[in-house]
Formats: C-alpha cells, structure tokens, sequence
C-alpha cells in the first residue's frame, strides 16, 4: 500500500510539472470568506453582492447537482471546507445522523423569529436545533384546461385515458411511486413492500399516458404544448404559471406532498461565524422577499409573505385555508422499502417507454 | 493541378457536415430568443447575451474549463503516445493487462469513477481542486490518444525507422524525427477528443472539485432546481464565434506556409 | 548500441502509462469489485459484511431487461455510427491536406458546445411542429405533427450524433496512412472495385474501424442522459439504472455489482468482435 502511495504521489507530481499550474485547489482560511454550498443559482446576484458589501465577507459559491452529491463530498471532508450548506430535507437527516452537522446557537440569529411555523419541527430536525428553513416545495399537478378535456383534482385523475400521451413527471421515484400510494389512501413512507407493489401495479396502468420523464426545466414541455398536464417542482409551476397564467394548478385533494430546503452550517465549518451572519441576513423579510421572489419557491419567512409583490404571491404563499395537516413529507425509509421502490420505478420506466 | 468536379464523396461529406451543424445553428438562433423557455421562439432579443455579460462566475468557469481541457489532454498525451509506442517496441504480458486497464475508464460509467476518485484521493490527501481535476480528467482522456496512437502505429511501414537507424539515427533522433510526425494526426485528433470529453465532463468534475473550483459544465448542471437560462446558449454562442475567428486568423496567417508546403508536396 | 539498453528505453516510455494506469485505474477498479460485494447500510454507504446478494438481485426480470435494451440500443447506434462514420473517414482521408485539415476543425467546432445544449438542438428540431414536422407537412410527407420527441428514433439519433467523431477520427488516422498504391495494384489485376475495397482498403483500415467501434460501443453503453433527454427518460439502460441506484436508492455495492457485470460484458463482447473481425495483424489492438 505504502509503494501504491508513493506511485500515486509521483504520479500526481508529474502531471503537475507537465502542466505547471494547480494552484487554485486550497486557499487560506481568512475570517473574511464564506465557502457557500448548493445547486447554483439559489439566490439572486444581488442579495450575495448586498452581503458581501455589508459584511466584508467574500461568498465562494460551490455547487452541487444532487443531494447525495453534496452529501458524499462532504462526508470526505469530514464535515469540514464548507461554512453553510443549502439541501433537502431527507438527506439532512442522514448528514445529522452522520455527525456531520453542528447545533445552531440561536443567540446569533435575531430573525429567528420570522420564519413560518409550519415548515419548522419537521421530521429531520424536530426541535429546530440544526436547521434553518430555506425554501420550500409543494407537491401540485399543473395543467392547461386548453387542451386537456377533463377535469384535475387530485392524482386519481391523471390516470384517465383522456390524458393519453399527454403527462409529464419529474424523475423523483418517491414522488411518483407516492402519487399511487397517494390514490391508494397510503402514505407516502410506508415500508410495507406489499403496499409499495400494489402501488406498482397501479402505476403501471399510468404508463400510457406518460409523454415524458424529466427533471430539469419540465415547464417548457408544458409550455410549448408537448404535453398537456404536468407534475413538477414548485420553482418550475412558478415559471410556468408566470408565462401562462391560463395554466391551472391543483393541489391534489389526496394529500400534498411538502419538500423543505434548508441550511445548516457542518460541524466543522470554518468560517461558522460568517454563516450566522449570511443565514441572519437573508432572514430580513425585505432580503427573503428578493430571494424568493428569484428562486420560485414557496417563501419560509412569514416576515416577508406581505411584501411579496402580486404577479409572484400566488405561487410564494400557501393558499387561504391551507391546512398543515393536509401535508405529508417524504422521509427515509428501510432499506428495503427502498429497494422495492426502485424497483416498482424500475418497472414503471420500462412500460412507459413500450 | 485543382479539379472543381464535384464528386458523390464530397457531398456525402457535405451533408453528414450540415447534418452535424444542424443543431449548432438553432442553438445560435436561439440563443436571441426573447423567451425563456428553451425551445419555444419569443421574438429577438439581447437579453441573454446582456446577463451573460454581467455574469463573472461564467467566464472565470470558462477559463477554468479551458485550462483543465488543454491540462488534462496535454498529460493524457504525452502518457498515451509514449505508452502506445512504447507498447510497438517491447512485447510483454504486462502489457495485454495494462492496456486493458487504459481504456476501462471510458467503460465504467461516469459516475461510478466519479464517486471512486473522490474516496481514492481524499485517501491520498490530495486537496481538491485544479490538480485533482487535472488527475481525474486526464484518465479518462488517456483511452482515446492510446487507441488513435496505436491504430496509427499498427502496420505503420517499419522500413523507414530502420532505414534511419541503419544510417546511424539514434533511438529518440529517429522517434522524434520520423515516428512523431507519421502519428501526429492521431495524436492531434486524440487530443481534440479529449479536450472535448474534459470540457463537457460534469460528474467527475462535480466529485473532484474543490471549495471555490467550477467549470463550466457543472454551473450548467447544477442549475436543475431553479432551471437552466438561454444565458448557457450565448456563451455557446460567443464561444463558436472565438473558435471561428481563431481559425480564420490561423488560416490567413499560415496562408504563405501552407502554400509552399502544398506546392512542395505535390 | 546493445539491445538490452534500447528495450530498457523503451520500457522507459512505457512507465508513465504503467504507473498511471495501476494507480489511477487499477485501484479504483479493485475498489469497484470489492464494494460489489458488500452488503448496503440501511439508509447511507456500507456495512463490511460479504455477500452474493448484489449480483442475484441483477437476475430478477426488470433489471435483465434493462441489460438487454442498452444491449440493442448499443448495437443499433454503433451499426449506424459505423455506416455513417466510416464513409465519411475514408473519404475524408482522400482529400487534399488543406481540405483534411478544414475537416478536421469542421468537425471539432461543434465540440465547442455544450453537449447538454447540442441536445437542446435536436429537441428544437424534433418538438411537435417544430421544423421538421413543418418541412413534412410542407412537404406532404405527413399530415399531422409526428410527435417524434421523446421516443426511440430520437434517442438513436441522439446517440449517433453524439458518438460519430469518434469513429470518424479512428477511421480517418487509420485511412490516411493506408498505402494507396495497393489499392490501385488490384485494380489493375482486374478486380474489381467492390472487391478490391474488400480485399485491401477494409483490410487496410480495420484497426481504425475497431478502434472506432471500441470508441462508439463502449461508451453507447453508458450514454444515458442522451435517452433521458431525448427520450424523455423512458428508455431504461444500465447507466441509468446505476445512476438511480447511486443517487436515489443509495444503494452503493448494487450499482457497483451493476458496473462489473457491464464492464465484464463489454469486455467479452468486444474480445468476441475481435476474434471474429482480427485477423493476426490486429493482435495487441486493445
């Protein structure tokens, strides 16, 4: 092993005297530098300018494309080189789990107190010692009554025939395999491997009126008229419902699915004071207001729920009535619940492409 | 000495061509679309093209892309092309295996040697950024000079190396002097793959990146929760317009030279 | 000059792939294999238990299929990779050194771009009433909007245009040295065109025709996102299939066990192509 190294070493020498420049892999560690870490384009220009120019701080923004991803990089660096981390809700879990998230001292952040009770004491931090709420997703089903004939209320309906080759899904087997748990009057967690069959089975009858399965930019099917009817992310129903106003968004009478995005610093973050200071800053229901207003998600911050501007309110905030007991969110399960989804999903691919 | 007859092969070679820059050119078209969504036209605009310009991230992502792609493909040469050639002269077992090994990367998929390298180099202790990309990329760049280099080599006429050396020519004088330039083009269109399949790499990147590293493939990627913008078609945009221009600028500028090789040659 | 110090020169320009190969190859292979036998923690990375478990889940119906339809898919694209790249590298390699080197730059440009973004292409192109089904109408082709995005004739497109330089630069290197003369030398014996390309030109340039179908096939293999995007991610291939048991199921040592069997069967296939197109010559060809 010790030779193996010492190849690898040598090895790595080499390429760096061929190429004469690897200099921008590790920067000093000044107190004036947040190391940001989420998809890319979480928050607009110029919140993170307004930060910088506020604080002195320099954001270095990395990016990530999935959760697991974020989860496996930060694994390896032993929960270190980055300050503040923006993720899903689920694979919090597993990163407070791991050990590799440090408890917040609340006495540093005064905005506390501005976020929206409802997506707090969730699954993966139930007593809101690690994580602050970011953005958060609501499961819906967005058409256009133009060219679809029927009628959408809830999932069971996007099973009808009138919808022939008409359907867009994101690729989330847990939200999709849900829909049939959903119809089914299950929930989404359960790990019976019986059940989450059964809701294979019925979700194999859901496969002819499957156009397309897709995670990135699914509005602009949508909206160019491939398909007729869509089941998508929040920040893309926003976008579509912006172009089109026509389009119509259901809240599935079966139950809504609730996805949270949410912060939280690594327990060895190295800069953890600087994310306080950001996690404080956008917590400002006049800096929420813009960040949202640019991410499309539903807003976290009650502060900021008014100053949202009209064209955007909508979409940003719960509707009138919205009960929380209606919400369901999706968390980790057993291993072998899980593998029976995969597999269902699996399945369900395959029909959807004969 | 020009003949203007066209021939069938020629426009076999034309039509595979505008085939192939089809979707260039929508990409270009579209990329003054007003609209955001990307395949539905929205009337022209500049827009994207005014935010791509306003956006630094972007071009320090581009220089970054563009020093990794030439890094990775000069390393992945220097190792291929000696190593295919190397392989020409001594024969050994070793060196079934090993070629065997070279081109595995291009067969495990992508992600597996992502998340592979990732573990592998924090066990190193590597610090994570341009080197560790250098590394990453440049195995997987190695299989396509190795396999052009060797197409080249095999059956390549052995009487002229011999020739040379029984004129007295030393090992390196005859390999610098008259086996590099006949596999010049392999290695020169290994290369152009390479630094291809580097430039557009997302998941090894992704995994081997550092703190504050980021190419332009995995700002491109990692816009999937909030959507990806027109913005990524007029940097395409702008990066075709350069590439054209450089190539007009190098072809005018090596006019007189091309001349007098062609004349020379024929 | 001894012999022995010349071998041990040229063992010399062999060392830097040695060493890279065994450190930055070997290694994560071996690392690969083992993880394929490990048994999966219950929601994230491995427990260091042996087992077989990973290898028998891939015989169960729904994940053969997947291996099967990547297979067809694979061959589909390399056959017309091949009938598309190989014309077009041997013709390529008779023009004039000025039009080889225009070629070659024509063919690199579109490089430049995004290969997410060249996709965006062909889904401009294939959207309903889009400029194809325009240009059929128009035509009178067809009457109505075909609906060809996301369906399998746009991923098979997809992957041959994604994959076609490939071979067309293996062909290519390996045309242009071809000997020219001999061609002509079995014209002038009376054969006849046909033949003489079977007899000399082919053989001429088989290990560039290899080399390109190794370069199109394996990695046709694992091109997913081409079928995600253009085939609206209804056509299941391993890559896929890996790729959601990584990031979604987080069942690590499956999509290892998923990976050897693919890099294994793409191994036999390809020693098995070798053996039926290989002649002696082609011995030492990957």
């Amino acid at each position: 092993m010790k030779k193996l190294l010492a190849f690898a070493l040598a090895g790595s020498m080499a390429a760096t005297l061929f190429t004469g420049c690897s200099s921008a892999a590790s920067q000093p560690e000044s107190k004036g530098e947040l190391n940001l870490f989420t998809w890319m384009g979480m928050f607009p220009d110029e919140v993170l300018k307004g930060f910088e120019e506020e604080t002195g701080i320099t954001v270095n923004y990395s990016n990530f494309d999935t959760d697991e991803t974020m989860l496996q990089k930060l694994i390896q660096a032993e929960g270190g080189s980055y300050d503040l981390i923006i993720a899903d809700d689920y694979i919090i879990q597993t990163a407070i789990e791991q050990g590799l998230v440090a408890e917040l001292d609340k006495s540093k952040l005064s905005n506390l107190g501005n976020v929206n009770p409802i997506y707090q004491g969730q699954f993966f931090d139930p007593e809101d010692a690690y994580t602050v709420p970011y953005g958060a997703g609501v499961q819906t089903i967005v058409y256009d009554p133009n060219t679809v004939n029927v009628e959408i209320n809830g999932y069971a309906d996007l099973w009808d025939a009138a919808l022939q080759d008409n359907l867009a899904i994101i690729g989330n087997y847990r939200v999709i395999n849900g829909m049939a748990l959903k119809v089914m009057g299950e929930s989404y967690n359960t790990t019976d491997v019986a059940t989450i069959q059964a809701a294979g089975e019925k979700l194999l009858e859901l496969a002819p009126n499957i156009r397309l399965i897709k995670d990135e930019n699914l509005q602009d099917d949508l909206l160019s008229g491939e398909v007729g009817a869509a089941v998508m992310y929040t920040s893309q129903v926003t976008l579509a419902k912006l172009a089109n106003p026509d389009l119509k968004v259901v809240f599935p009478e079966e139950g809504i699915g609730l996805g949270i995005m949410a912060q939280f610093i690594p327990a060895k973050a190295p800069n953890a004071d600087a994310a306080y200071q950001f996690i404080d800053y956008i917590l400002q229901p006049e800096i929420a207001k813009q960040c949202f207003e640019h991410l499309g998600y539903y807003c976290t911050n009650q502060a900021a729920d008014e100053l949202i501007e009209e064209e955007y309110r909508e979409f940003l905030t719960l509707p009138e009535g919205f009960s929380a007991d209606a919400t369901e969110m999706i968390a980790p399960i057993s291993a072998e619940a899980e593998e029976a989804h995969v597999q269902v999903w699996t399945e369900f691919k395959n029909a959807c492409g004969q | 000495m020009k003949r203007k007859k066209i021939r069938p092969s020629h426009l076999f070679l034309a039509l595979v061509l505008a085939l192939m820059y089809l979707p260039i050119l929508l990409l270009v078209i579209y990329s003054f679309n007003e609209s955001k969504i990307s395949s539905v036209w929205g009337g022209f605009s500049l827009k994207w093209y005014q935010q791509l310009l306003a956006d630094e991230k972007m071009f320090e992502a581009l220089a970054n892309s563009i020093l990794l792609g030439i890094s990775s493909s000069v390393c992945a040469a220097i190792i291929g092309t000696l190593g295919a050639f190397g392989m020409s002269k001594v024969q050994s077992r070793a060196n079934t295996a090993v070629e065997y090994l070279a081109t595995l990367p291009i067969m495990i998929p992508e992600i597996i040697l992502a998340m592979v390298f990732l573990a592998f180099f924090s066990l190193l202790g590597l610090p994570f950024g341009m080197t560790t990309l250098i590394l990453g990329h440049t195995a997987f760049c190695i299989p396509y000079i190795f396999m052009l280099v060797k197409a080249r080599l095999v059956g390549m006429d052995p009487s002229l190396t011999e020739a040379a050396k029984d004129l007295g020519a030393s090992e390196v004088r005859v390999f610098f002097d008259i086996t590099l330039p006949l596999i010049t083009p392999a290695i020169a269109s290994g290369m152009v793959l390479s630094f291809a399949m580097s430039f557009d790499d997302v998941l090894i990147s992704l995994f081997v990146t550092g703190v504050n590293v980021n190419t332009l493939p995995i700002l491109v990627y990692t816009q999937i929760k909030t959507g990806v913008t027109p913005e990524i078609n007029a940097l395409c945009t702008l990066m075709l317009a350069a590439t054209l221009l450089l190539v007009l600028v190098s072809a005018w500028l090596g006019r007189e030279k091309q001349h007098s090789i062609e004349t020379k040659g024929e | 000059m001894n012999t022995r110090k010349k071998k041990q020169g040229y063992w010399l320009t062999l060392l830097p792939l040695y060493l890279f190969t065994i450190v930055f190859v070997g290694a994560p292979l071996v690392y690969v294999v083992v993880l394929s036998f490990l048994q999966r923690a219950e929601t994230w990375g491995v427990t260091g238990q042996f087992t077989l478990q990973n290898y028998r889940q891939i015989f169960q119906p729904v994940y053969l299929q997947t291996f099967v339809d990547s297979l067809k898919l694979a061959f589909l694209s390399t056959a017309l990779i091949t009938l598309i790249g190989y014309p077009f590298g041997y013709f390529m390699a008779k023009l004039s050194p000025k039009g080889k080197k225009r070629m070659t730059l024509a063919l690199m440009i579109p490089f430049w771009t995004n290969s997410l973004i060249r996709l965006y292409g062909w889904i401009i192109i294939f959207r309903a009433n889009g400029p194809l089904d325009q240009l059929l109408i128009a035509l009178r082709i067809v009457d109505q909007p075909l609906k060809l995005l996301y369906t399998y004739p746009a991923v098979v497109v997809g992957m041959v245009y994604a994959l076609l330089q490939f071979m067309i630069f293996a062909v290519y290197s390996s045309a242009e040295k071809m000997d020219w003369s001999l061609v002509e030398a079995a014209r002038d014996l009376g054969a006849s065109p046909i033949t003489a390309f079977f007899t000399v030109t082919l053989k001429q340039t088989l290990p560039g025709l290899l080399s390109g179908i190794i370069l199109t096939f394996i990695p046709s293999m694992g091109l997913f996102f081409i079928a995600d995007i253009l085939g609206g991610n209804k056509v299941v291939l391993v890559g896929s299939l890996i790729q959601d048991q990584l990031v979604k199921a987080h069942n690590t040592p499956f999509a290892a066990a998923l990976a050897v069997v693919l890099m294994l069967m793409t191994t036999l296939l390809i020693a098995l192509y070798r053996k039926i197109a290989g002649g002696k010559e082609l011995e030492g060809l990957v």
